[in-house]
Formats: structure tokens, sequence, C-alpha cells
């Protein structure tokens, strides 16, 4: 009780400089926070692509160059009984925009009747899968895509595609995917992309890419070579890779954003324990006298050296807390909810990315009262008793 | 009467765990500043260079970059009638049909994570429309040949761009090409692609239509004519200035520095209070010593005015390391994807005049808010208190 009420005392007695400290950790620790979201973020997208046991084929050369329409039956043909291999989907970018709005969508155009099958994690409704197959100017918008531009279910919208046909397509929303790992991406039905196209003077039907999704891990890895094997010595060989793969190499080359946030991470963590080991250091000076004292009435320097690490745990785990805070209030209760991370994510701050802040607010308390705290053990008393005052 | 600077010089020197902590917390920050900044202003700097005031630059309407354009040989011969358009020595006019389109190269160094890189077709015309384009080492591809020329940027960021090395083009990976040459066009971002004959992508590609169009115009002055001409129904293509188009690609340079004020804002706000902490314990560490200072004549403002110095100092010191530090990154080649064209733009890190004046108005931030409250406390010491004070 007696050493509690010392540490309170200890907090207390110099209120600026406790403030002061925990908001110097506070403050790094945000940044902390948001970074690392950013990170988690990423990886969580990662992960479900992993997880989703997908293949992306490519041309062999460049992702720019399309593959011909026909691939789709003969990859099918690799499993007629579709048990190993499920369903092959083709897919086309249009990117897009909206008339007037300079925000570049994210729009795809996807084989209506398969895209169900290989994208489960849209969870779409029984009624919407209805509508999606029923109207072939259906469009599912991502959620965060839906609150920026303010569509709703049943809205008519129209979308300037970036590629060929070159001409307003006009769309109908009928889910705003709530449930979808992606909230950016539009999809449509492709073969509206091909009539538009060849109404516009456009003949060849080629296919941007196909995702295919197969029924285990062995499964992905045997087709990851299949494909290739089955395209190798024709006009348009194939690259396939597992999804994961696929959607690194885009965002490595966006800065190589989840290296260099981690990063920046680490940086204001070292910044903390910086702005936190000055204010331990100062407080055993302030006190040397004291604890000088304290060692020569009988208290161990063990006991001393935990009253110094105690303090300064409670001083970061209060900035830690505040640092933690902040960002999750910020980020899931105020309209900055909406703010977009380029390709990949709305900003996701999860009480998990919080809660290893707070550890990280836990080892800059012990970092930062390592020094004064093994001086305090190793105290001189006599010296000590001299050398002030 | 102010305190001479070596009073506050000494004084650093008393705490010197404190100084040295204080010192490396605003280090940090500036250097983040400064690291951050370099990435916006290493692309503003290579965009910026790019193009010329005196070509216009023609795309499909709708797409958004020559990435995603295609103009089909009809709409191309629409353009010959361009007003205003300059001639080259040999009378043709300098209209310069452009193929765009990309392949896959890993980077150099241990990072060897593939980018996509830009192929740019291009006629003998291109030259004369993009003057700034110079070769600095080898020679122009041979027509006919399978050779291309490789910008410098895109020579010293990717793999086996440099002289004799040799990359496979074309849709099937099957053209295999020599680079004969490396070219500059004073920084800009045509120095992250690689240059091949227009004929020799068409067929590796199996194209018959170009990306974009660029026009060299006599007098700059007169673009709006041209641009007008080429958006009208005459030809009903979509023409910009060639500056714009790159300026607008740099729009990604204001999201790194929306970015990089927020971060280094709070940063910045984190480090004022870790000085204010160092400065108001070396305020109580010297209440003695300020009320004999003011005994013996030292008004209110010079005991106010030596804090701030002491905190200011700390902190330029610490703005100088830092910038040092950013040095180190300073002319590094990075690149990155831009969302636009879906190909790399390789670019340099820079440390520029504007950095400098950011860090030192951040780490003069710092310093200055750090210090005010301490030292308006210092200012207020009680001299009767403060002497009488054991």
């Amino acid at each position: 009780m007696l050493r509690l009420a010392y540490l309170y005392r200890n907090l207390t007695r110099n209120p600026m400089r406790a403030l002061l400290t925990c908001a110097a950790v506070a403050l790094p620790i945000a940044i902390y926070v948001l970074s690392m979201s950013v990170v988690d973020g990423v990886n969580r997208f990662l992960d479900n692509s992993a997880r989703q046991l997908r293949l992306a084929v490519t041309h062999r050369s460049s992702i720019i160059n399309p593959l011909p329409a026909g691939y789709r039956a003969k990859i099918e043909s690799l499993d007629p009984t579709r048990t190993r291999l499920l369903s092959v989907c083709g897919i086309d970018w249009i990117g897009g925009k909206i008339e007037g709005d300079p925000r570049p969508l994210s729009t795809l155009g996807a084989d209506h009747d398969t895209f169900v099958q290989t994208f489960p994690e849209y969870r779409l409704t029984p009624e919407e899968i209805a509508e999606w197959n029923r109207d072939r100017r259906a469009i599912i918008v991502g959620a965060a895509a839906a609150r920026q531009f303010g569509w709703k279910v049943g809205d008519r919208i129209t979308i300037l595609p970036s590629l060929p046909p070159y001409q307003p397509m006009e769309f109908r929303v009928i889910s705003t995917a709530p449930r979808a790992e992606d909230p950016l991406t539009l999809w449509f039905h492709r073969q509206y992309l091909v009539e538009a196209r060849k109404q516009a003077g456009w003949e060849e039907e080629r296919v941007g890419f196909y995702f295919i999704k197969c029924a285990s891990q062995a499964d992905l890895d045997h087709f990851r070579v299949a494909i290739d094997e089955l395209f190798a010595n024709t006009p348009d060989e194939t690259k396939t890779q597992d999804e994961k793969a696929f959607m690194n190499e885009f965002i490595t080359q966006q800065f190589n954003l989840p290296r260099n946030l981690t990063i920046l991470a680490a940086v204001t963590v070292f910044v903390a324990v910086m702005a936190a080991a000055n204010t331990m250091s100062m407080n055993f000076r302030d006190r040397l006298n004291e604890l000088a004292t304290l060692k020569a009435m009988g208290f161990r320097g063990t006991l001393i050296s935990a009253i110094i690490q105690a303090e300064s745990l409670f001083l970061c785990a209060v900035g830690g807390l505040l640092g933690a805070a902040g960002p999750y209030v910020a980020f899931n209760h105020t309209p900055l909810r909406d703010f977009t991370v380029p390709l990949i994510q709305q900003l996701d701050v999860r009480a998990a990315t919080c809660g290893k802040a707070m550890l990280m607010a836990v080892g800059i308390s012990v970092l930062a009262a390592l020094w004064p705290a093994w001086l305090a053990a190793r105290m001189n008393v006599v010296a000590a008793l001299r050398s002030l005052e | 009467m102010a305190l001479p600077i070596s009073y506050n010089w000494r004084n650093l020197f008393v705490r010197k765990l404190s100084t040295a902590l204080t010192f490396i917390v605003v280090t940090v920050v500036v250097f983040v500043l400064a690291v951050l900044l370099s990435f916006a202003e290493g692309i503003r700097a290579s965009l910026s260079s790019s193009g010329s005031r005196a070509n216009i630059l023609v795309l499909k309407p709708g797409s958004t970059a020559e990435g995603t354009s295609i103009i089909i040989p009809e709409e191309y011969a629409r353009l010959s009638q361009t007003p205003g358009v300059a001639r080259g020595p040999d009378g043709r006019p300098l209209i310069s049909r452009e193929l765009y389109v990309q392949t896959s190269i890993p980077r150099r160094g241990p990072d060897a994570a593939p980018a996509n890189v830009a192929v740019r077709g291009v006629e003998d015309t291109a030259f004369a429309v993009h003057d700034e384009v110079r070769l600095i080492e080898g020679r122009l591809f041979e027509p006919g040949a399978l050779e291309v020329i490789v910008g410098r940027a895109a020579r010293d960021r990717y793999r086996n761009l440099e002289l004799g090395g040799q990359i496979a083009l074309g849709r099937l990976g099957n053209r295999t090409c020599r680079v004969v040459g490396v070219f500059e066009a004073r920084g800009g971002a045509f120095e992250s692609e690689i240059w091949a004959p227009l004929t020799l992508l068409f067929d590796a590609y199996a194209r018959r239509f170009v990306s974009s169009v660029a026009l060299r115009l006599g007098d700059p002055a007169r673009a709006d004519q041209a641009v007008a001409y080429v958006n009208g129904p005459a030809v009903n293509l979509e023409a910009r200035l060639e500056t714009d188009y790159y300026r607008e690609l740099s729009a990604k340079t204001r999201e790194i520095v929306v970015l990089t004020t927020i971060l280094v804002g709070i940063m910045g706000v984190g480090a004022a209070f870790a000085v204010a902490n160092t400065m108001y314990a070396a305020v109580d560490g010297r209440r003695r010593e300020i009320a004999m200072l003011r005994t013996i004549g030292f008004p209110r403002s010079s005991i106010m005015a030596a804090f701030v110095v002491e905190s200011l100092l700390i902190c330029t010191a610490a703005c100088a390391a830092g910038l040092g530090l950013s040095l180190l990154v300073n002319g590094s080649r990075q690149d990155f994807l831009s969302e636009a064209t879906w190909t790399v733009l390789a670019y340099e890190l820079r440390v520029t005049p504007r950095t400098l004046i950011a860090a030192l108005a951040t780490a003069g931030c710092v310093g200055l808010a750090g210090a005010m409250a301490p030292a308006l406390r210092a200012a207020r010491t009680g001299v009767i208190d403060a002497l009488r004070k054991a």
C-alpha cells in the first residue's frame, strides 16, 4: 500500500512533466496505430486472397496483353467434372470514371455465370444473386465506393470506361457488398462490355485475365503448373500465380507501402522511447538524494528499480492508451471512417492493432526506465548523498 | 540586455543526457520529414521536367493515360491538318505517332521484384518532337534491327538495361532486343522508359493502332487553337498540352505531401512536448540561478529569451543533423507504379531547398512551441522566494 502511495506521489509531484510525457508517448503511438492499421489492412487483404484458393492467369509477357476468350473453355477442360477446379471467371479491367468527377474507379467486368462461385467472399444474398443473373446491366459496388459516391441499391449509374468502347455505359446497382473484403472494386457483366464493344466497332473479343477457384491447396498447386503447361508454345502463353502473389505485385510497386510504413512505425516507437527515457532520467536526477536516502534506510535496490519501472510503466500506459484510443475512435466513429488508402482499403483501425500498440507502450516503458533503474540499483549511497545540495 | 549565447551553449551540457535525448527526438522528426518529402520532391522534379510546352499530346477521349488509349489509323490521318504544326528540315510536319506498351522487368539489387516498365514505339519524328531526348551513350537503333534505347533512370533501376543488355519484348516475349543506346530527357518521365522502333512494336505486339500522338507546334502561344481543332468535330480526339498531362500524373505527390504533413504534424507536436519537458526541467533546475540573474539586473525578457534560444539551439542542431542524415537517401533511385499509366516512374529521392525550408520551419516551430511555456515560467520566477529556498 505504502509503495503504491509513494508511486502515486511520485507521479503527481510534477504534474506538468507527467502530462507532457504522456502526450509525447501518445502521439508517436497514434502514428504507430495508423501505420500498422494500413499494414494490417494490406495483410488481411492478402490473407483473404490466399484463403480463397484462387489462381490468377495473365498473359505471360504482361498483364496489358489480353488473352483469347476461348481460354476459359480450355482451362475448364482440365477438369470436366468440376470437382478440383471449381470455376473459371474471365475478367476485364475498364478503370473508369463518373462524368465530371476526377476520382478514378476500379471497375471490372466478370463472367456473370461464374462470378458468384469464384468470389464467395462477397456473400451475396439469394435475392442479390437473382438480380445479378437477371439484369445484364447489374453492377456490384464496393461498400467504400458506394459511400464515396453516394450510391444505393437500385441507383442507375453511368460510367465512362478508360478502355474501349470509350463510351458511357449505364449500370444498375444491385448490391453494395457490405461484407466483402475489398470495398473499392465494382463488378459488372463482362458480356455487357463485349456487346458494347461490338456496337462501337471493336470486333475481337479478348479477356484481360482469368481467376480460377480451386477446391483445395493441392489442386491450386497442381493447376498453377498445369495451366501454364496447357498453353505453352501457343501464341498466347500464360503466367499463372496464386492470387496473393498476383496482388502483391501491385502492392509492392505502390511505394512498397507495407515495408515502408513498418519502418516508419519503428521510427516513431523509437521517438517515444527517447521521450520517455528523457523523463525518467530527469526524474532520477531530481530524486537522486531521496533515492539514496531510501537505500540508506534499508530499502533494497531492486525495490527502488521496481518503483522507477512502475512509474515509467504507468506514464507510458496512459500515453499508449490515449494514443491508441484516439485513432480508434476517430476512424471508427467519425466521418474519417471514409478515408481511403490508395489501391487497398479504407483505413480500418482495429482493436487488435490498438492492443499491439498498448503492448508497444509497455515495451517503451521498460526501455525508457532501463538506464535509471539500473543506476538506482547500483547506486553508491554515500557518493549519492554527498553529491547534491 | 541579452544573455550571451555562450551561457545557453554551456547550459546545454549541464544535463547532457536530457539534451541528447531531446536532440535525438527532434532529429528523427526532421529526418522523417525530409525523407517523406524527398519522395514527393523526386516525383515532382521528374514530372515537372517532363514534356514540352510546345507539344500537344493527343489521346482517345475517355482514356486516362497513354497506356489505355487507342488511336486507329483513320483517326490519326485526321490529325495531319492540325493548324500550327511545325515542320522539320525535310518539310514533313512534326507529328509523332507513338505506341505505348509495357513489359515486366526485375529491379536491380536484392529487391528483385518485377516492375512494369513502359516501352514506347517511336518513329524518327519523335526525336524532333521530343527534342529534350538526347543520347548520352551508344547510338540510336537501326531501322529493322531488334534494337532499343533506354532512359537513364530505367537503366539505373532495372536489370539488363545497360548498354549491350538484352530484353525480351513482344506479345510472346520472343523478340530479344539489344540495348544499343542510353538517353536522357532533362530528368523527365521519358527517362523511365524503353524506346523502340514503332514498326518493331507493331510487329511484336500484333497491333495496328497507336496509343498517342504528339504534335510539335511552331508557336506554343497558339496551342489553344490546335487543341480546339483536335477536340472539335473535325478530329474528335482529346488533346492537351504535354506539360498538363504530366502535371496531372503528379497528383500523386499531393497525396504524399498531405500524408507527410499529417504524420510529421503529429510527430512534431509530440516532439514539442518532449522539448517542453526538457525545458521545464532546465527551468526548475536553475531557479536560483535565474533569481540571481534577475537580481544583478537582467530583465524578464532576457531570461525568457535565454530559454527560447536554448531550445532553438537544440532544435536547429537537430534540424541540421536530421537533414544531414536525409542526405544519405538523397539521389537513391526509387520507383512507383502510377495508377493512371500502370507503368513505373523511376525517380531520384531529392532533398531540395523546399525540404530545407520545411525542415527548418518544423524544427523552429517545435523549438518555439516547446520553449514558450517553460520560458514564461522562468520569467515569472519570484526572486526572493527562489533565493531563499535552500
